[in-house]
């Protein structure tokens, strides 16, 4: 319900900025609606599979808030800053998207581990060290 | 680009929506080609182009792959999905996530309710511009046209391209990059160890 209020805003925020749909601020918006989706995701779903890739989607929404910025500041690459100010942005998105690649793996890797040894994958059931 | 940017806007968000409410993880996975096609679409709107194709390739090839095989190597019963969690705890959770979401809404489209300083700096074209100290205040700003964008290399490439982020990359990020690859290396080994047989 509360996705339909945000949504809302989000068209809301894209009607009312005059010179344009395609700003700096609808995409940090935007970026954030997808966070928040995979922030759902990662805490109210009980499937680790779905958990792992929520996860995915969050670290996504983060890049796209990294080209955003990117993007938005790429002009002020003056002489007393970082001259490769725009691409800086770019750059740390890679290493979010090798980041992400190497923790698909271990992740996935510990859930074949889980589920050969407890023929589950709901998170529930993970209570070794609770009992 | 406004038309554009709306349709994979919203491609994007009802892809991702679709991927966090399904209860059988394969069409999960199907959603996601979907939501990764929409970002693909909004890099290269933000004139990184680069990211695109890495995004396109290294999650739509490799990272769907893994989940699918996944899926497949587990091969789940319908019985063993059960039901998620019970209604108040999905209730606060989604008041949680939207809460999230309402304040980097309201965060972005107001700004941050701080006083910023500013400092003239020099922009490419020579001119002196007072620009704020905190990036969080120019959030209104209008993207510059991509015609426009100032490359480190000062070349007649465009911005973004292969040729772009590999200048400052192996000039000012090469120990972070070696530390990546040092990264990917340990996480194919764990992830070799962790599902051999016999652990």
């Amino acid at each position: 319900m509360d996705f339909i209020v945000a949504m809302q805003e989000f068209i809301l925020a894209a009607n009312t900025d005059a010179p344009g749909v395609f700003n700096l601020r609808n995409c940090l918006i935007l970026g954030g609606i997808l966070f928040s989706i995979g922030a759902w995701g990662v805490i109210a779903r009980r499937n680790i599979l779905i958990v792992l890739i929520s996860l995915e989607l969050m670290l996504n929404a983060v890049n796209l808030v990294l080209a955003s910025f990117a993007r938005a500041h790429a002009n002020l690459a003056h002489q007393n800053l970082n001259p490769s100010a725009g691409q800086t942005g770019q750059i740390f998105a890679l290493f979010i998207i090798a980041v992400a690649a190497a923790e698909a793996a271990v992740g996935l890797a510990i859930v074949i581990t889980y589920f050969r040894n407890r023929e589950t994958v709901d998170t529930r059931d993970m209570n070794l060290m609770k009992q | 680009m406004d038309f554009v940017f709306v349709v994979a806007a919203t491609v994007c968000i009802l892809s991702g929506l679709l991927i966090v409410s399904q209860k059988n993880p394969v069409y999960s996975v199907v959603y996601m080609l979907p939501f990764f096609l929409g970002m693909t679409t909004l890099f290269v709107l933000l004139s990184a182009t680069f990211l695109a194709a890495i995004q396109m390739i290294v999650y739509g090839g490799a990272i769907l792959v893994v989940f699918l095989f996944v899926i497949m190597l587990i091969n789940l019963k319908p019985d063993e999905l059960r039901d998620d969690s019970k209604l108040v705890p999905r209730l606060f959770t989604t008041i949680g996530a939207g809460l999230l979401c309402g304040i980097i809404a309201k965060f972005v489209r107001n700004g941050v309710p701080f006083e910023m300083s500013t400092s003239r700096v020099t922009m490419a074209d020579g001119a002196a511009k007072m620009v704020p100290d905190n990036l969080f205040t120019a959030f209104s700003m209008p993207l510059p046209d991509p015609a426009t964008l100032v490359t480190p290399m000062n070349k007649a490439t465009t911005f973004g391209s292969v040729e772009d982020i590999a200048g400052p990359l192996f000039q000012y990020h090469v120990i972070p990059f070696e530390l990546v690859s040092v990264l990917i290396v340990v996480a194919m080994l764990g992830a070799v160890l962790l599902s051999k047989k016999r652990v």
